[in-house]
């Protein structure tokens, strides 16, 4: 099965969460019996399990398709899918650099959302060729005229070639399949030319060693070559290499404008950095392609192993997710509470969540994460500066001259009837006031300058619920200021647990201590006696509430004698403390580090 | 201790009802003829495969022993009294509402030397509340029917944690009781269990502060009146302690027979079906669980711990080879500083403060 450039589409789908993207997916994959009715299961492309529950897609995913187009060529479709959250731009940036064209959706329904825009710029920015797709014309409520309108007003793409489509029904996916063909450009490139592979891709297979998902722009590849990765510099023999239907199939060699994977015996997951270029060891290129702008993680936060003999599991497992995580970073820390652990940094908090999730199912860790922290910049009295990650590492008060904290610019759109209360939200975490404008008849642009650490916890959650949900929201990195901040220490039993410091605004930390101490509180269980819980600044016990004892815990009955029946309820409740860390004599749950978090007392 | 020889208790179901309490969640089912007469027979099968002789205790419990007919009760008597060691005890649960004269007499004939009575509570409008369909007037009158056939050994069942029960109640409750003047009393806190009726009309168990607050009182009258609690939730007159029960948290060996009824033969704890027709068929065992090394010392501090004198720290070096101190030191000075546990005359044990969280407790001993 060997198609010729001029029959090769490589192309991915933009679209915001929820406007239909991976049902179009699936339809296409119907149509072209990629896959058939029976092996089908909704949102074929989000393979973990993670996506599918949550509706989301997370990593890119790519899958080749067979298409006979009306004018009776055979045609190599390249599917690569693209994340559609904020969190995971850096994905999209990825499953871009490797196609010629992209298909927009949009929902007939909403419109254009914010965080579209952003994959869109960054589709304009690759030079791709953008095909509109107007989505779920079935609902009443649709309105494909105005939303074209929209789409050439705001983005500024013809919608002449636009296609109007139901995802859910398939009317008009045939329409777009022709569309691929006939406006996006076939892959360049030249297969005389040395090989030049983009990674875009990897995951590790014990049989196999690391397998690679690559994009050849130049050259080709085939078993038995010595191939070189060149930002690594090492070299490996390719034993496998082959194409994804989704299913995984061998093929003799990969040329220019093809996508596909390889697989070389690569043991070392280091070696395989997505952006890289994959070259001929013997006949090499000159210079590798331009790779990928490197994403810097936003949010850091403390990743614990409940079970401390579990450090190393952890450290083996982060290795291997940050194979196809490239914006995943971590490196090792110590907690006098904690023990041995990971700082990791993450993209947002959604990132975060995700990577949680995975080491806790794909791995079978137990884990506590510290409360997410933004790095501070600590001025020193002696003209030094310290970039904080761990909010207990901040130095004595008396060194400090300044801490300065990350800001973002922030474009909310809302309907204009939410304006007051999201304008209200945003005063409460600190905003700046910019701008506000009118998107449309009904909509509204809403522009703030916010303190990162303002966003991070439960910002968009309260955006959403303040607007019915119809807000979306998009933010840049905008600078570091000088705000007026100050390290807040949580005591327990009266010791000071370092994993539980926060960085607080200093006008409002005695409201916030008070909420901090009430929720910790209700999560941290009775324990043998009573415990205060202390919030102090500088010293200075700000907030305090206690814990009580435990005053009757004894399953006093006990007939017949049975006792097996009370000793089996006791290994059950041996088993759920193992998922609380003891600190000291006090046994604190794995919620109780992210509590400190909390900003009001929902 | 696990030495077959050495077992000589033996524990007797009957799960039969005239009422089902709403907070029951032991082994039970309705009354009716046409169950008890193949019931008893697949008993006394049960019975006579173990080949006992010289029980030193024997307890029938239930279910309501005393809602089998007078015939069936006298033939089950008959079966029971055979097995008894002299001067062993033999105790019979029984309702108020059932207790009648004759069964009374009946049991004095074979042999049954203290009398298990469920009380509950002394506030009519209470007892009508958990299902019992007695008064306290007519508990009063059933002990003193008792007395009168010569019983000298009785224990009364009082249970508090009621929803909505108040400090006075219980105080009340426990004067009542204290009045009737028995050898013995048993105090619970109502537990409310999935698959009762209490449950399922969503009735919750009282707070911990409070039931606390209600025990320590309870346990202060109780002891103003001269009773010990020996274990967890016993009271006795000096000398007066369940020998049966004792058995149980001395973690020795027992027979247990009758539908769902447990027990612990040869170094293997045991639980018999709770399915009655499988029982009939002489199915009787559903689950085993061979008692190693490791089991056999949870369930020796799991027993004795209940025990106000708890455990003999000599007879625990004997049986695990380890010295109990020093092994677990940390959490004994720990526990010690917070006046949960005491160690006199060689022996281990909870304070009064300890037994109340004990569950918990015990768990840095596992």
């Amino acid at each position: 099965m060997k198609f010729d450039r001029e029959h090769i589409r490589n192309f991915s789908i933009i679209a915001h969460i929820d406007h239909g993207k991976s049902t179009l997916a699936d339809r296409v994959l119907e149509l072209t019996e990629t896959i058939s009715k029976r092996e089908m299961h909704d949102q074929f492309l989000d393979s973990m399990d993670l996506e599918r529950e949550r509706g989301i897609t997370i990593k890119l995913n790519a899958v080749t398709i067979k298409y006979k187009a009306k004018n009776g060529e055979t045609y190599l479709f390249n599917l690569i899918d693209t994340p559609g959250h904020v969190d995971f731009t850096y994905e999209v940036s990825r499953s871009l650099a490797a196609c010629e064209g992209c298909l927009l959706v949009v929902d007939a329904t909403q419109g254009v959302e914010a965080q579209t825009l952003a994959n869109v710029y960054l589709a304009v920015d690759n030079n791709l060729e953008i095909v509109p797709v107007i989505n779920k014309i079935d609902l009443p409520s649709a309105m494909p005229e105005m939303v074209k309108d929209e789409i050439e007003k705001r983005i500024g793409i013809s919608c002449v070639n636009a296609c109007e489509v139901s995802a859910k029904t398939g009317a008009g996916v045939p329409d777009v399949l022709e569309a691929v063909v006939k406006y996006i450009p076939s892959p360049n490139g030249d297969d005389n030319k040395p090989l030049q592979a983009l990674i875009f891709d990897s995951y590790y297979d014990s049989y196999r060693g690391v397998v690679v998902l690559i994009c050849v722009k130049n050259g080709s590849v085939k078993v038995g070559d010595k191939i070189r990765l060149m930002a690594a510099n090492k070299e490996y023999e390719v034993t496998e290499v082959g194409i994804r239907t989704p299913k995984e199939i061998k093929v003799d060699s990969l040329s220019a404008g093809e996508v596909g994977y390889l697989a070389g015996q690569i043991k070392d997951i280091r070696d395989v950095v997505p952006g890289d270029t994959i070259t001929n060891a013997i006949q090499p290129c000159e210079k590798p392609l331009p790779g990928y702008r490197k994403m810097n993680p936003m949010v850091y936060c403390g990743l614990y192993p409940v079970d401390s003999k579990k450090y190393l599991d952890l450290k083996d497992a982060l290795e291997k997710l940050s194979l196809n995580d490239a914006s995943l970073v971590y490196e090792a820390e110590t907690s006098q509470a904690l023990g041995f652990g990971f700082r990791c940094g993450f993209l947002g908090l959604l990132h975060m969540d995700v990577v949680q999730e995975r080491l806790e199912r794909e791995y079978g860790l137990d884990l506590i994460l510290t409360a997410p922290s933004v790095i501070y910049h600590v001025y020193l009295q002696n003209g030094d500066m310290i970039k904080l990650d761990n909010p207990s590492k901040l130095p004595d008060l008396t060194l400090i001259k300044e801490i300065q904290e990350p800001f973002v610019k922030a474009e909310i759109m809302t309907p204009k009837e939410y304006v007051g209360p999201v304008m209200e939200l945003c005063k409460e975490r600190r905003g700046i006031y910019h701008d506000l404008q009118y998107f449309d008849d009904t909509r509204m642009i809403i522009t703030y300058e916010l303190p990162l650490a303002e966003i991070v916890y439960n910002f968009f959650d309260k955006l959403k619920s303040y607007t019915k949900g119809y807000a979306s929201f998009d933010y840049e990195y905008s600078g570091y200021y000088a705000s007026n901040l100050a390290k807040m220490d949580i005591l327990l039993n009266g010791e000071t647990i370092d994993a539980l410091s926060t960085i607080v605004y200093k006008t409002n930390a005695y409201e916030r201590g008070s909420v901090v101490v009430r929720k910790l509180k209700e999560i941290i269980p009775r324990q043998q006696f009573e415990v205060p819980v202390q919030a102090a600044i500088n010293g200075k016990v700000i907030a305090r509430a206690d814990i009580k004892a435990v005053r009757k815990d004894v399953l006093a009955k006990c007939y017949g004698g049975d006792i097996s029946r009370k000793r089996k309820l006791l290994e059950k409740q041996k088993e759920g403390k193992k998922r609380m860390k003891a600190i000291g004599s006090v046994e604190v749950p794995q919620e109780a580090f992210m509590s400190v978090l909390s900003i009001d007392d929902e | 201790m696990t030495n077959s020889t050495n077992n000589k208790s033996l524990y007797i179901h009957i799960p039969f009802c005239e009422h089902l309490c709403p907070y029951c969640d032991f082994t039970k089912l309705f009354y009716f003829e046409k169950f008890s007469k193949p019931y008893l027979e697949a008993l006394f099968k049960e019975i006579d495969s173990y080949h006992l002789i010289k029980m030193d205790t024997i307890y029938i419990g239930g279910g309501t022993p005393t809602s089998l007919s007078d015939i069936e009760f006298e033939s089950l008597l008959k079966k029971v009294s055979n097995l008894l060691n002299r001067g062993g005890e033999f105790t019979c649960e029984a309702n108020v509402e059932n207790l009648t004269s004759q069964k009374l007499s009946l049991m004095a004939r074979y042999g049954v030397n203290r009398l298990s009575i469920g009380i509950q509570s002394t506030h009519d409008e209470r007892l009508s509340q958990i299902g019992r369909f007695h008064t306290f007037e007519k508990a009063r009158d059933v002990i003193k029917n008792a007395r009168d056939v010569g019983f000298k050994n009785i224990n009364v069942d009082l249970m508090y944690g009621f929803p909505g029960q108040t400090l006075d109640e219980v105080k009340d409750d426990v004067n009542n009781i204290l009045s009737l003047k028995t050898e013995h009393i048993s105090i619970y806190s109502l537990i409310v269990s999935p698959g009762t009726l209490f449950f399922n009309k969503n009735i919750k168990e009282q707070n911990q502060d409070d039931s606390r607050l209600f025990y320590d009182t309870i346990l202060q009258m109780m002891r103003e009146a001269g009773y010990e609690r020996y274990e967890i939730s016993n009271f006795s007159k000096p000398g007066y302690e369940s020998r049966h029960n004792l058995v149980y948290w001395h973690n020795q060996e027992y027979y247990g027979v009758g539908l769902g009824a447990s027990g612990y033969v040869n170094g293997v704890r045991y639980k018999n079906t709770s399915n009655f027709e499988k029982y009939l068929a002489g199915d009787c065992v559903s689950e085993r669980e061979k008692v190693d090394q490791k089991l056999l010392r949870e369930y020796f501090l799991l027993t004795h711990l209940r025990l106000k004198e708890g455990f003999s720290l000599s007879e625990y070096k004997e049986l695990f080879n380890k010295d109990f101190l020093q092994k677990y030191q940390t959490k004994i000075d720990e526990y010690a500083k917070n006046n949960f546990v005491k160690i006199s005359d060689g022996n281990f044990a909870f304070t009064d403060d300890g037994l109340m969280v004990m569950d918990r407790l015990i768990l840095s001993f596992f």
